[in-house]
C-alpha cells in the first residue's frame, strides 16, 4: 500500500492521466444507461481521488483531463468538443470550476497532512535523540543508531559515520568499508568543517540553513560533479568529532530539504552527546587525580601523627621533669635527663626531615606565597637555636634588601637547616657568618662556617639525600636530609642553592632567588 | 616559681592518652586544676559544665574537628583558647585564629614553652589583667604611661603609630597577637577586616628597625607567618 502511494506521489501527472483514461473507459460501457450530466459527478470522484493520493498539481491536471473527457465522450454530439445544447456549456463550465476546486482543497489537505506525518516523525525522531544526551547509553548504540535513522529517512543505500579516532559506524552495519574516493572526501570535510551536498534553502526562507556548517562542491571535496552523497562535518566548537556521508540515492535524485534537514539536526545531536562523552571521561580522570592527591596527603597525615604523638608525649615530660621548679631535678638524675632530651631533639630532627622530604616529594606541601623580609625569617630560625648556639652567629644584611615572595614556614626551615650545618661541621666554636645581597635580577642569601669546607668533588653531592660527606665523621648528629630538602623548597620557589668555596677554609652554602617568583612554583 | 592566686582551671581536650597525662603533669604540678576531654563532644560538654579559665584544644581531633569545637566554643565562650597543631604551618593553624583561639603551641612543646604561653593568657584574661605601666623587653623599656620608648637610658623616637603596635603587642607579651586584632586597635574598627596587611608590615618593618639590637634580624618583635606577631620578652 505504501509503495503504491509513494509511486502515486512521484509519478502524479501520469497517475492523474492514467485515472481519467481509466475512468473514462469504464464509463463509456455505460454510455446508453445514464444521463450526460450525471458523468460530471461521477468524474469528480476521479478528481477527489487523484487529488488524495497525489496532490494539488496532478489533481488539477484530473480536473482539466476530465473536463475535455466528459465533453468529448459524454456530451451530444459524441465524438467532438462541440456542444449541442447550449446549457451544457454552463454545466461544462460549473464543473471545471467545482473540479478545479475540488482538487485544490483536496490536494492541499492531503500535501499538508503527508507534510505534518513527516514533521512528526521528525519530532519523534529528534526528541529520541535529544534523550540520548542525558542518558548513559553506550557511544557505540548511539552511533549506531543514527546510522540507521538517518539511512530510514533517507532512503540512502548507504550511511556511515567515520568518528574521529578512524572507527567507522555504517548502516547496512556490514558495508564500513568506504572508497579511497569517499574516505578522501570525508577527510577533507573533517578538516575544512564544510559540508558537502546539502540542499539551498527553500524559497522564501533564506534564514532556514543558517545554523548549517558551511557549504562546498562535490568537486571541492574530491567527489564526482553529480556525486549527490552528503557528507557532514560533525563537530564541537573547538574540534571535530568525525564525519557522516550518506552515499547518493541510486536514481541518483539529489536529497531535498526536508531529508538533509533532519540529517543535520539527528548528527548535530549526536556530535554534542559525542562531546559529552569526552568530557564525562575527562572528569572522571581529573577526579581520580584528586583522589590519589588525597590520599597521599591523608597518608602522611597520619605517619607524622603516629610519630609526633609519642614524641610529643616524651618531649611535655621529659622538658616538665627538668623546669626549674621540678622537685625531681636533682643532679645525678638531672643529668640522665639532659641526656635524654637531647637524644630526644636529636630523633625529632631527623623525623621532622624525613616528613618533610616525603610531603616535597609527595608534592603534599604546596607553597603559601606571602611578601616577608629575610631578616624576619632568619630572625625566626634563630629563636629555635638554643642560646649557646644563636651566640655565634653574626648577620649581616643590607639595610635595603627587598622583601621576597615565598612561603614563610617553609623558608625557615632551609635557613635552620643551613645554620644547623653550619654550626655542626664549623667546630663547636666556629663563627657562622650569615650575609645577603640583591641584585635587579635576584636576591641571594648565604651561610658561611668556617670548618673544614667540602672538598670539589663534594659539592654537588653533598645535596644529595642521605649523604653525609667526609667531615660526617666527627659530627654527632643528622641523617643527611637537610640539604636535600632545602634543594627541593629552593626550587619550588624557582630559586637555586650551591655550595661554594671560603678561604682559609670553609663552606658557604648560597641561595639565589629570582626578585619575581614565577607562577606558583612547581608541584 | 609561686602558684597562682586562685586555682585556674583549664580544659584539656586531646585524643591521644599520653599527651592527656603529660598536660596533666605539667599543669596539676603547678597548681592547676585540670580536666580533661578526648573528643569535641566532650570538650564541649565539660566546658558548658565547667567553665574553664582555659582551654587547650588540640586541632586534630576525631569526629567534631579541632576547628570545629573552635567555632563553637566561641559562639559563646569567652576564655582564652591555646590549640595544639602539629607543624608550624599547618593551615588548621591559621584558621584557627580567624575562628578565635588565642594562642597556640606546636607539638613536640616543651614543658617550659606551654608555661609561658598558659600564664600569659591568663595573666591576660584573669583580674590581674593590669599591665605594669613599663614593659621590659631585652635592653628595651617600654613606657606606656608617658608613651616613651628607651634604650639603656637613651630616648628612641617613635611614630605614633609605631608605639601604639608597640604598646599593643607589649601589653600581650609572650602571646600571639593576629593583624586583624592590631588593625583593629591602632587603626579603629572598621579596619579590622581589611585585607591590607602590607601597611601593618611596612610599620612593623620600620619598628624593629628602630627597636630591635639587630637593625635587620628581630629578635623579640617576631613574624607569626599566616596569623600576625608575637613579641617575645625571655
Amino acid at each position: 500500500m505504501r509503495r503504491a502511494r509513494r509511486a502515486a506521489e512521484r509519478y502524479g501527472y501520469a497517475f492523474a492521466a492514467g485515472c481519467v483514461a481509466a475512468a473514462t473507459a469504464l464509463f463509456y460501457a455505460g454510455r446508453p444507461d445514464f444521463d450526460t450530466g450525471q458523468w460530471a459527478l461521477l468524474y469528480l470522484l476521479v478528481v477527489g481521488l487523484v487529488a488524495s493520493l497525489s496532490g494539488v498539481r496532478p489533481a488539477l491536471t484530473a480536473a482539466v483531463l476530465s473536463f475535455f473527457a466528459w465533453n468529448y465522450f459524454f456530451l451530444l454530439p459524441y465524438g467532438t468538443l462541440r456542444v449541442a445544447d447550449p446549457r451544457d456549456w454552463l454545466f461544462l463550465l460549473v464543473f471545471l470550476i467545482v473540479a478545479l476546486a475540488m482538487g485544490l482543497q483536496t490536494g492541499r489537505l492531503r500535501d499538508r497532512e503527508s507534510q505534518a506525518v513527516a514533521r512528526e516523525r521528525e519530532t519523534a525522531l529528534l526528541n529520541e535523540f535529544s534523550a540520548h544526551l542525558v542518558s548513559d547509553l553506550p557511544v557505540a548504540q548511539v552511533t549506531r543508531q543514527l546510522v540507521a535513522e538517518v539511512r530510514r529517512s533517507t532512503g540512502a543505500p548507504r550511511v556511515a559515520l567515520r568518528l574521529q579516532g578512524g572507527e567507522t559506524v555504517a548502516a547496512p552495519a556490514e558495508a564500513t568499508d568506504l572508497s579511497p574516493e569517499v574516505e578522501r572526501a570525508a577527510a577533507w570535510v573533517a578538516e575544512t568543517a564544510r559540508a558537502v551536498g546539502l540542499p539551498a534553502p527553500p524559497e522564501g526562507r533564506p534564514e532556514a540553513g543558517a545554523n548549517w556548517p558551511a557549504a562546498a562542491g562535490a568537486r571541492e571535496a574530491g567527489l564526482g560533479a553529480s556525486d549527490r552523497a552528503l557528507l557532514l562535518p560533525l563537530r564541537t566548537a573547538t574540534q571535530p568529532l568525525g564525519v557522516l556521508w550518506v552515499a547518493a540515492r541510486e536514481e541518483g535524485t539529489a536529497y531535498s530539504y526536508q531529508e538533509a534537514r533532519i540529517v543535520v539536526a539527528l548528527a548535530s545531536l549526536v556530535a554534542v552527546f559525542l562531546e559529552r562523552v569526552q568530557l564525562q571521561a575527562l572528569a572522571v580522570q581529573a577526579d581520580a587525580l584528586r583522589e590519589a592527591d588525597r590520599l597521599k596527603s591523608t597518608f602522611i597525615s597520619a605517619v607524622s601523627h603516629e610519630l609526633k604523638t609519642p614524641l610529643a608525649s616524651l618531649k611535655a615530660t621529659l622538658t616538665n621533669l627538668l623546669e626549674q621548679d621540678s622537685p625531681s631535678a636533682r643532679a645525678p638524675v638531672r643529668e640522665e635527663l639532659e641526656a635524654m632530651e637531647q637524644d630526644l631533639e636529636r630523633l625529632a630532627v631527623s623525623i621532622d626531615s624525613l616528613l618533610d622530604l616525603s610531603r616535597l616529594e609527595a608534592s603534599a606541601w604546596g607553597p603559601q606565597l606571602d611578601r616577608y623580609e629575610v631578616g624576619e625569617m632568619l630572625g625566626t630560625a634563630l629563636s629555635r637555636l638554643p642560646r649557646p648556639d644563636r651566640d655565634r652567629v653574626s648577620v649581616s644584611l643590607p639595610a635595603d634588601l627587598p622583601a621576597v615572595e615565598v612561603d614563610f614556614d617553609q623558608w625557615v626551615r632551609v635557613l635552620e637547616h643551613l645554620l644547623h650545618n653550619a654550626l655542626a661541621y664549623g667546630g663547636s666554636r666556629g663563627a657562622v657568618t650569615v650575609g645577603a645581597s640583591a641584585t635587579a635580577e635576584e636576591t641571594r642569601v648565604w651561610v658561611e662556617d668556617e670548618g673544614p669546607g667540602l672538598a670539589p668533588e663534594e659539592r654537588e653531592r653533598v645535596f644529595d639525600k642521605f649523604y653525609r660527606g667526609s667531615a660526617a665523621a666527627r659530627v654527632p648528629s643528622g641523617v643527611g636530609l637537610g640539604l636535600a630538602i632545602a634543594r627541593e623548597i629552593v626550587r619550588f620557589h624557582g630559586g637555586r642553592i650551591w655550595a661554594e668555596e671560603v678561604r682559609p677554609h670553609g663552606a658557604r652554602f648560597v641561595i639565589a632567588l629570582p626578585r619575581v617568583a614565577p607562577e606558583g612554583g612547581r608541584g | 616559681m609561686s602558684a597562682p592566686e586562685r586555682a585556674a582551671s583549664i580544659l584539656v581536650v586531646d585524643d591521644e592518652a599520653q599527651i592527656r597525662r603529660a598536660l596533666g603533669s605539667i599543669l596539676a604540678t603547678r597548681g592547676y586544676e585540670v580536666r580533661f576531654a578526648a573528643d569535641g563532644r566532650a570538650a564541649l560538654d565539660l566546658a558548658i559544665e565547667r567553665s574553664p579559665d582555659l582551654v587547650i584544644l588540640d586541632l586534630a581531633l576525631p569526629g567534631l574537628s579541632g576547628l570545629e569545637v573552635c567555632r563553637e566554643l566561641r559562639t559563646w565562650f569567652t576564655a582564652p583558647i591555646l590549640v595544639l597543631s602539629v607543624k608550624g604551618g599547618d593551615a588548621d593553624k591559621i584558621a584557627a585564629f580567624d575562628l578565635g583561639a588565642d594562642d597556640y603551641v606546636t607539638k613536640p612543646f616543651s614543658a617550659g614553652e606551654l608555661l609561658a604561653r598558659v600564664r600569659a593568657l591568663l595573666r591576660r584574661a584573669s583580674g590581674q589583667a593590669a599591665t605594669p605601666p613599663v614593659v621590659t623587653v631585652g635592653e628595651l623599656e617600654i613606657d606606656l604611661a608617658q608613651r616613651r620608648v628607651r634604650r639603656g637610658g637613651q630616648e628612641i623616637e617613635l611614630t605614633r603609630i609605631e608605639f601604639d603596635i608597640l604598646a599593643y603587642l607589649a601589653q600581650n607579651a609572650e602571646r600571639v597577637v593576629t593583624s586583624k586584632m592590631i588593625l583593629e586597635k591602632v587603626w579603629g574598627p572598621e579596619y579590622a577586616d581589611s585585607q591590607d596587611t602590607q601597611t601593618l608590615r611596612v610599620h612593623v618593618s620600620h619598628l624593629r628597625r628602630k627597636i630591635e639590637p639587630h637593625p635587620s634580624v628581630p629578635r623579640y618583635l617576631l613574624t607569626e607567618p599566616g596569623v600576625g606577631f608575637r613579641l617575645s620578652v625571655s
